[in-house]
């Protein structure tokens, strides 16, 4: 029995380890799980009954069998029901697919069996065979994520989601459904966003998610209208996107719903506390406000404003309120009257005001007047403003015009006045009335003038002062009359006028106070130089200042004024300083005027005058005087002194010039005036230039010759009057004075030929040469090689006559240009030796006595060619023909020493000397001898 | 001179019938314009791609949709790939544009199915006003539902324009009664439209439901309106040559 008993035990022991061991079996399964869905919270309840208090549940989506959910959780029984509870917050819509559900429970290692499976049913079962997406019209907040389905309808495809026009990622759940997780949601449009479930043709299915804010509003403020009720506002804050009906903020003022609108709400009775509760799907926000009654009165506004009494200056303004409780509130009004340049703002206190007085109005203005009160004690805020009410004063008589005279003349004049202004006309103008008397005439002599006049002139018949009355006339009446005394006229020759600027447009006038000025002063300022109807202008200045600046908006740049000061008084008014100047300085308007050039000489002088004085439009300060080139202007002088006006232009040369002469103020130069002047000679000039100078240049010329000469005077010599050996004359050929017996010397014979051929001979002479003098021309000869010529000839149309002269065969080209001139023409034709020179010149020319070294023969067969070529050319002409011809053969010994080597006889002995033969010693032979 | 001389019946008709063929064109034309605004009622937006962002170039979805539907498509995936770059604080508002996409079955929300065959133009334009009748009925059930989702407070183009249709519609539903003598053409009248939510799609409710209702409807008045410009146009015509032929 007891061996039973311990087999029992042991086998016990082993069936519970087994069991222990594989866990299964032991813990009683959990019972009755009942799944219960939320689809709007997307939540599944679960509920069961067991023992154990820690679970493992699994979740499934029951067509695919994927698990959503494996989870082990520690679930208690409730004490009273003793039922198990848990919920599972699903990331999908309960109704996007088919859900099934088991739960097992478990005790550390061990646990029981899985409970069956509990299925929820999704839309995609077959029965509902139509597309379907979820969730429909969900609210969730800005930036949220959120997972939707599409369940496709039975034999449809399925192409893609599109959240918000963006096609994305789509997940399948089962069969027919698919399903997209958005992240990050941006706020939705005014219709929701839309999320759209298509296959290849056509959209299938769809939703609309609200993404928005929770409320954001604030700042509540409760106050009275009536002194009983209150009504409370406030700020919308941020912008919650919600705008459909089902997910708009609603708000609750101390619980009861408000229905005016989003942003007031009215209680019936004043609370003092306040708590506006605004509340929306995302969330509910709570504003509170707390004030006394009397600390928040926000009146309505006065109703039937009118004015019962308008007189010129005052009016009484009435008006009403709507709300009986306003009669006994201490209130203070705000009445705001607008008129042109006459706006004001006026406040007024009191209990329950109905009326006011409006007094320092202004007659015959428009005002316009609103009303706008508020409670006095605890201000809160102004009450709402009427509506604009419009007054218009009555009319009253016109202000005395401020009048001055002005004096042109010593005996004529203008009276002016101003126009009144607004202010002081009181009423459309009809006209003035100008009276005036003089000391003599005690009467006033009235003269009605329209309104558009502000002048009238005044004549002085006897010199004497008159005095002037102005008065305006509305139709309210006539106002006081304005009198003025006519003042002295002073031109301004007799006073010291003093130059005036302007400092930025404007007249700083200062003067020295005065005694008489009882009156104050007047300071008037006139465009200088106006004649006729001027604009004259002035200011009266109190007698306690001694200053005054005349405004610029007065003032013309560029005119000039003349600014007296007078002296107001009992009596006519007195001048006591005077000044002319610019407010503004400009560059004159006009140029130069008359501006002339004289020449005188070599000198131009400019002359001009200035612009004229309305065109100047600044002081003159000087000018500027240019000389024009071509592309610009040289500054040649400034003369800064205005007075100065010509100058004068020196050292001009003979040319055309142009001159530019430009006034100037301190603003800068006008643009000129123009002058031409062409430089011309004048008489004095042209006698010297033409025939002095060109003597004088012939005179120096002839002096440096000279000079030069006489320094080269051995040069010259050698040149053109080389040294002759003198003849060597046996026997004293001095001692006798007589008469020449010209008989061949015994160691020169000439044999004379007669021939009936040759008349004259004169080729027929030769000279037959001695052995001595071909030892000399040898030495000539040598002399060739020397720097001087050794030889010059000289070709003279004398030389042959006309009867003579045959040029055609002349080889001497120069020879033949000189023929036919009448001057005498030197040719420096180069040197030549003696034995040379044949062959070069040819035929007729010179042959010297001492050339002929040749033998008879030759002599004579160069005779014979000479003589040939004599018949042709100008022929050889020896000394002793002409000298047997000439008459003064006597005094030829002067000429005797030259002619053996020179070929011209009319260089040696000129025309004129054949006639008259000149003395050996003349002045040029004596030059270029070297003797003084 | 004709209308000198008789200046009376056939002139009136002729001028009630121009009118109201004219009223319909005119009509026509603003219903075409109410669902372009309804798809867009929320206002424009405007895309701006950052990438693009130096050039200022700026993408509007409205022209997207309103290519054909090849292009449409090729558009609207570049679209959604550059979407990814755009400025998205510049996006704070939808409209309808997923509508263009949307092709209603062919069941019509009016139907004739209750009307007798109409023989003549006279009882075709008896069937037109009985249809424009319900969509007279469908238009304001459509107003009530959106002024009491969205409240009173969009007054924009698309509101003023719905108000607009409205009341043309009206004016030519009695037009076409007035030209219909003894009442010509009329159909049983329909049974009383319950205006509630997306009561006619099918497994449909909420405001998607809604927006493709409301497309509907809209596309019903271009339709209806449409037929009843040409029918009534037809009718102007006949009445013309029954005129002349008077005359002659």
């Amino acid at each position: 029995m007891q061996g039973w008993v311990a087999l029992a035990l042991l086998l016990g022991l082993g069936v519970k380890r087994s069991l222990g061991q594989n866990g299964v079996g032991e813990l009683p399964v959990p019972r009755g799980l009942i799944p219960i869905p939320d689809l709007r919270a997307q939540t599944l309840s679960l509920t069961w009954q067991s023992e154990s208090s820690l679970f493992d549940l699994e979740i499934f989506h029951t067509e695919l069998m994927n698990v959503v959910l494996n989870e082990t959780v520690a679930v208690k029984a409730d004490p009273v029901t003793g039922l198990h509870s848990w919920t599972w917050h699903s990331p999908l819509p309960l109704e996007c697919t088919s859900h099934s559900v088991r739960i097992r429970a478990r005790n550390q290692q061990s646990f029981s069996q899985w409970s069956p499976l509990e299925t929820i049913p999704g839309s995609d079962i077959p029965e509902r065979s139509e597309s379907n997406m979820f969730p429909q019209d969900k609210v969730v907040p800005v930036g949220s994520n959120m997972s939707f389905c599409c369940i496709v309808k039975e034999k449809q495809d399925f192409k893609d989601i599109v959240y918000r026009g963006q096609e994305m990622s789509a997940t399948r759940l089962s069969r027919r459904t698919y399903a997209i997780t958005v992240t990050n949601q941006p706020p939705s449009g005014n219709t929701g966003t839309n999320v759209v479930c298509s296959s290849q043709l056509l959209i299938l299915t769809g939703a609309v998610v609200f993404v928005g804010y929770p409320p954001g509003d604030e700042g509540l403020v409760c106050e009275t209208r009536d002194l009983a009720s209150a009504e409370c506002s406030w700020k919308k804050g941020r912008d919650t996107h919600l705008r459909i009906k089902h997910s708009r903020t609603n708000y609750t003022l101390n619980g009861r719903e408000c229905l005016e609108g989003k942003t007031r709400c009215t209680s019936k009775v004043w609370e003092e506390n306040w708590t506006l509760v605004a509340r929306n799907p995302l969330g509910t926000i709570q504003l509170t406000d707390s004030a006394r009654l009397a600390d928040r009165v926000h009146l309505l506004a006065p109703a039937n404003v009118t004015a019962v009494e308008v007189k010129a200056w005052s009016a009484t303004l009435q008006w009403s309120w709507s709300v009986a409780a306003y009669k006994k509130l201490e209130m203070v009004c705000q009445l705001q009257l607008f008129a042109h340049e006459l706006s004001s703002t006026r406040n007024y206190s009191g209990p329950g005001l109905t009326s006011v007085m409006l007094e320092n109005l202004w007659p015959d203005v428009d005002y316009t007047v609103t009303v706008r009160c508020g409670s006095k004690h605890g201000f809160w805020k102004w009450g709402d403003e009427s509506t604009p009410f419009r007054i218009h004063t009555k009319m009253d008589r016109p202000d005395a015009p401020d009048v001055w005279v002005w004096m042109d003349s010593s005996n004529t004049g203008r009276v002016f006045w101003k126009p009144l202004s607004v202010r002081k006309s009181h009423g459309a103008l009809n006209g003035y009335e100008v009276s005036q008397s003089s000391v003599e005439e005690d009467r006033w002599t009235p003269v009605s003038l329209p309104p558009g006049n502000f002048s009238y002139p005044i004549i002085l018949n006897n010199s004497t002062d008159i005095t002037v009355a102005v008065a305006a006339r509305n139709p309210a009446g006539l106002s006081q009359p304005s009198t003025v005394t006519t003042p002295a006229y002073r031109a301004d020759s007799q006073l010291s006028v003093s130059e005036l600027l302007g400092t930025n447009g404007s007249f700083d006038l200062s003067w020295e106070p005065n005694a008489n000025a009882s009156g104050g002063y007047v300071v008037e300022w006139v465009p200088t130089g106006c004649s006729g109807l001027c604009t004259i202008d002035w200011k009266k200045v109190p007698k306690s200042d001694s200053s005054f600046t005349v405004k610029s908006d007065s003032l013309v740049a560029g005119v000039r004024y003349t600014v007296s000061v007078y002296a107001l008084s009992t009596n006519a008014p007195m001048l006591l300083q005077r000044w002319k100047g610019y407010s503004q300085e400009m560059i004159p308007s006009q140029s130069v005027r008359e501006l002339s050039a004289n020449q005188t000489g070599s000198v131009v002088l400019l002359s001009w005058k200035a612009p004229e004085m309305k065109c100047q439009r600044g002081f003159i300060r000087g000018y500027t005087v240019y000389l024009a080139n071509a592309a610009h202007l040289d500054l040649i002088a400034n003369i800064s002194d205005p007075e100065v006006q010509l100058y004068r232009v020196k050292g001009l040369s003979l040319n055309l010039y142009k001159f530019v002469v430009k006034a100037y103020t301190s603003a800068g130069e006008d643009a000129g005036s123009t002058v031409d002047i062409k430089m011309e000679m004048d008489t004095a000039d042209m006698l010297f230039v033409g025939i002095l100078v060109p003597l004088g240049t012939m005179f120096c010329c002839l002096i440096l010759i000279s000079i030069c000469c006489y320094k080269k005077r051995d040069w010259v010599k050698k040149a053109f009057y080389p040294e002759i050996p003198g003849p060597k004359v046996p026997g004293d050929w001095s001692s006798p004075q007589g008469p020449l017996d010209v008989k061949p010397p015994p160691h020169s014979l000439v044999h004379i030929v007669d021939s009936p051929e040759w008349d004259f001979t004169k080729e027929g002479l030769f000279p037959v040469p001695e052995e001595e003098e071909e030892s000399e021309n040898d030495n000539i000869e040598v002399d060739t090689d020397s720097d001087e010529p050794a030889l010059l000839r000289y070709y003279n149309q004398v030389v042959g006559d006309g009867s003579h002269s045959n040029h055609i065969s002349d080889s001497s080209g120069s020879s033949t240009a000189s023929v036919g001139s009448t001057q005498t023409e030197i040719t420096y034709a180069g040197i030549q030796s003696p034995t040379s020179s044949q062959g070069a010149c040819g035929g007729g020319g010179y042959r010297p006595q001492m050339q002929s070294v040749t033998g008879p023969a030759e002599l004579q067969n160069e005779f014979e060619a000479d003589f040939q070529d004599d018949g042709l050319n100008t022929g050889y002409k020896p000394q002793c023909s002409w000298q047997l011809d000439s008459p003064e053969a006597e005094n030829f010994s002067g000429s005797l020493g030259s002619p053996t080597s020179v070929t011209s006889s009319q260089f040696l002995i000129p025309e004129s000397s054949e006639e008259k033969p000149q003395p050996s010693n003349t002045w040029f032979h004596n030059f270029l001898s070297g003797k003084s | 001179m004709e209308g000198a001389a008789d200046p009376d019946t056939p002139v009136l008709e002729r001028t009630a019938t121009d009118r109201a063929a004219a009223l319909a064109r005119l009509l026509h034309r603003e219903c075409t314009r109410l669902l372009e605004l309804y798809r867009r009622r929320q206002s424009h937006f405007w895309v701006r791609l950052k990438r693009w962002r130096s050039t200022q170039c700026i993408i509007d979805i409205e022209c997207i949709c309103a290519c054909d539907s090849e292009v449409r498509l090729v558009n609207y995936r570049w679209f959604v790939r550059t979407w990814e770059h755009a400025d998205h604080g510049a996006l704070t508002k939808e409209r309808e544009n997923f509508l263009s996409h949307h092709v209603p079955g062919d069941e019509r929300l009016v139907t004739l199915a209750l009307c007798p065959e109409a023989l003549t133009t006279a009882e075709q334009v008896g069937h037109v006003r009985s249809a424009l009748r319900r969509c007279m009925e469908l238009l304001e059930c459509l107003i009530t539902r959106e002024v009491e989702e969205m409240g009173e407070e969009l007054e924009g183009e698309y509101e003023s324009l719905r108000k607009t249709v409205k009341d043309r519609l009206s004016d030519l539903v009695h037009s076409t009664a007035a030209l219909l003598e003894n009442g010509e053409g009329g159909c049983p009248p329909s049974p009383p439209l319950q205006c509630t939510e997306g009561q006619d799609e099918v497994e449909g409710s909420g405001s998607f439901a809604a927006k493709l209702w409301n497309y509907r409807v809209l596309l019903e008045l271009i339709h209806w309106s449409d037929s009843a410009s040409q029918t009534l146009h037809l009718f102007h015509s006949e009445k013309q040559g029954q005129q002349q032929q008077q005359l002659l």
